[in-house]
């Protein structure tokens, strides 16, 4: 093990922690951008830092193919190779096989993919992911898991859940740097609550560093998916961070850290800022708007971003979508709103002002009191009561009365 | 706008400073214009911007046309202008109509009426009075007046008539002209010594802070810049500043002695 995990507050299941890796010392809940090819596309290592990232993933699949871990190792490592000083996490590969990819097929040995240089059937094994894991250094690792579509039913759910603890023993023998890199397990089991107990209990017993929960934020509906991370957060040991995977929409963060997990990954924010939208409290704001055009005020007039200290949604306007300069600026303001949110969540439970915070930010984004149900029903299970920001007669029209240009989250979900 | 000369080579190259409203320092000439898109330097964003050597690069070149699609003159103008558009209050601009990527004269489509530019949103035609609107909402410390460029391959009368319509254009941007910035006339002429020289004579007349020197980077040899540039800068007043663009790469740069500002 190379972390220590320290709970600093608590408030009911949520909990803010610091935790200490190899590279940094780093303030949960936190949000962790992806970086894919060693790089944030768009921001240099140095606004990353000012920004206040804390650890960024690099893709393990992109970089085994170009430059090759080989290389990355051979230069000092992914930190060395791309400058970033702070916490790094690397996933096992799996996932991109199987979403990237037409042909993967999972075998017990490993994932069977074609190659994308020459079309040749290749083979990754948990062993081998570890083993490219261990040679670019990042100060988590993840076990490869055997990734189903969350939607899918039956027993190939149940297969790959068993699967995924097979191939844990795997991973964790294979594993030749234990003391400098942490490597995770993934929770499976889809949106079974039997299979995903089974799939706790397992991971459990091996004692990991830090466990994360898979499966999910794949098309699955909003109530299966806060009750998996509920029932999850809920049987993993208290003393370890917790990682949900591919949650990026800052309403999930919320409700998950109010849950009980720690940590969260999305390309969200840096991919719907390439595309035009801006993070706001509010939910989104899409900068192509015609209505945009002429607008002199900043993106979001509360925030304190390089971004909106300068600049008008009417110039961002101009920008987006045609000029590289678009996507630079809006992911650094989108990034700059995720790590605000982080510190908020850290600083709120510490302080013991969470249910306040919460209330705060559910009244800002649903100022007409429509929160979604799914928001109401994970909160009562975190013990945060937020009746004063649901209406007490909600109609259905009120979710249409908003100002031009913005967007509920929950429409684009 | 300030500018002074303070020592001469034995030839022709000079070095001086150009002082700017906004920048921190004066600028030790001769200076390179950053060129940008949409007024931001390319992929360079402004927090990044102190990283590069300062002063020199407070000197900002953009080119007006790159807001044709918005925002609009209006709404530039009730903003404060570009240096609040952008956030770079510290930095001096140099507005010009073309670059040498996003906005191309497009010596056919131009008329007496005005210049046209290939642009992003198609071909467009910007007559003195649409120019100095931009150049009004824009507020530059410099801008160059319009010009009508052509290649050096265009015929003698065509050339001929590049100058006249640049000069004509001058008068009537400069009649316009409500902003504090500083004119630089645009001086042209093709690959034809008589009339680079005619322009020039033309344009020392007029009631200019600087000069312009455009029409290069359209096809002619590199042996035949120093003369025309010679014959350009035999005419010019020493005391004030030149401008050029359009010329490429930094070895060619070598060429344009007693010129200023690149």
């Amino acid at each position: 093990m190379a972390l220590r995990f320290e709970i600093l507050g608590r408030f009911n299941r949520a909990r803010a922690a610091q935790l200490t890796l190899p590279h940094f010392t780093c303030q949960t809940p936190l949000f962790m951008p992806v970086g894919t090819q060693g790089t944030i596309k768009g921001l240099t290592t140095q606004q990353l830092e000012e920004i206040g990232c804390q650890i960024i993933l690099g893709n393990t699949y992109h970089l085994a193919l170009r430059p090759t871990s080989e290389l990355i190792d051979e230069l000092g490592g992914l930190h060395k190779f791309m400058n970033w000083p702070r916490a790094m996490l690397t996933d096992s590969g799996g996932f991109q096989m199987v979403s990237l990819l037409h042909l993967a097929d999972i075998t017990e040995k490993g994932v069977t993919f074609q190659s994308p240089v020459d079309g040749k059937p290749m083979l990754l094994t948990p062993e081998e992911s570890i083993q490219i894991q261990n040679r670019i250094g990042a100060d988590i690792i993840m076990a490869l898991d055997d990734v189903v579509k969350t939607t899918i039913t039956g027993p190939r759910i149940e297969e790959a859940m068993y699967r995924t603890l097979r191939w844990i023993d795997r991973c964790i023998a294979a594993h030749k740097r234990p003391h400098e890199q942490n490597l995770f397990g993934i929770v499976q089991g889809g949106l079974d609550p039997v299979l995903r107990d089974i799939c706790v209990r397992g991971l459990v017993d091996r004692n990991l560093p830090g466990y994360a929960i898979g499966g999910l934020a794949g098309g699955e509906d909003k109530d299966s998916f806060w009750r998996v991370v509920a029932q999850c957060t809920a049987s993993l040991p208290e003393d370890k961070p917790r990682y949900v995977m591919g949650v990026g929409y800052p309403l999930d963060i919320v409700v998950c850290s109010a849950l009980g997990a720690d940590m969260y990954d999305c390309v969200y924010p840096t991919r719907t800022a390439r595309f035009g939208t801006a993070l706001i409290p509010e939910g989104v704001l899409k900068l192509k708007h015609q209505a945009m055009a002429d607008d002199t005020r900043p993106i979001d007039p509360t925030c304190d971003c390089m971004v909106c200290r300068n600049y008008s949604r009417a110039y961002i306007h101009c920008l987006v979508t045609k000029d590289a300069m678009g996507s630079q600026l809006l992911s650094f303001h989108n990034l700059y709103y995720m790590m605000k949110l982080s510190r908020d969540l850290h600083s709120s439970i510490v302080r013991g002002q969470f249910p306040e915070f919460v209330r705060k930010f559910l009244l800002r984004m649903f100022p007409h009191g429509d929160v979604p149900q799914w928001v109401c029903n994970a909160m009562e299970v975190a013990g945060i009561d937020i009746s004063s920001c649901c209406a007490p007669m909600s109609s259905p029209l009120t979710s249409e009365i908003c100002e031009v240009g913005f967007t509920k989250l929950s429409e684009i979900e | 706008m300030k500018f002074a000369v303070k020592a001469w080579s034995n030839g022709k190259a000079r070095t001086g400073f150009l002082q700017l409203g906004n920048c921190p320092a004066a600028i030790d000439t001769p200076a390179l214009l950053l060129s940008t898109r949409k007024g931001l330097p390319h992929f360079i964003s402004p927090d990044l911007l102190p990283s590069l050597p300062s002063p020199d690069s407070h000197l900002l070149q953009f080119s007006p046309l790159h807001f044709l699609e918005g925002p609009s003159s209006k709404t530039i103008s009730n903003i404060g202008g570009l240096q609040h558009l952008l956030g770079l209050h510290e930095y001096g601009f140099a507005a010009v109509a073309r670059d040498s990527v996003q906005s191309l004269p497009e010596c056919d489509a131009t008329n007496k009426f005005g210049a046209s530019f290939e642009t992003t949103c198609g071909r467009r035609l910007i007559r003195p009075v649409e120019y100095i609107e931009m150049i009004s909402s824009m507020k530059p410390d410099i801008w160059a007046s319009l010009a009508d460029e052509v290649p050096s391959w265009v015929s003698d009368k065509r050339n001929k008539t590049s100058v006249d319509r640049t000069v004509k254009w001058l008068d009537e941007c400069i009649a316009l002209n409500s902003t504090g910035g500083a004119v630089f006339g645009a001086i042209v002429g093709g690959n034809d010594l008589e009339e680079r020289q005619r322009c020039a004579v033309e344009v020392v007349k007029r009631n200019v802070s600087g000069y312009w020197i455009g029409g290069f980077g359209f096809g002619e040899s590199m042996d035949e810049r120093p003369s025309l540039l010679d014959a350009v800068t035999d005419v010019l007043p020493e005391e004030m500043p030149r401008m050029i663009c359009g010329l490429g790469l930094p070895g060619i740069v070598f060429q344009s002695f007693g010129v200023e500002v690149v």
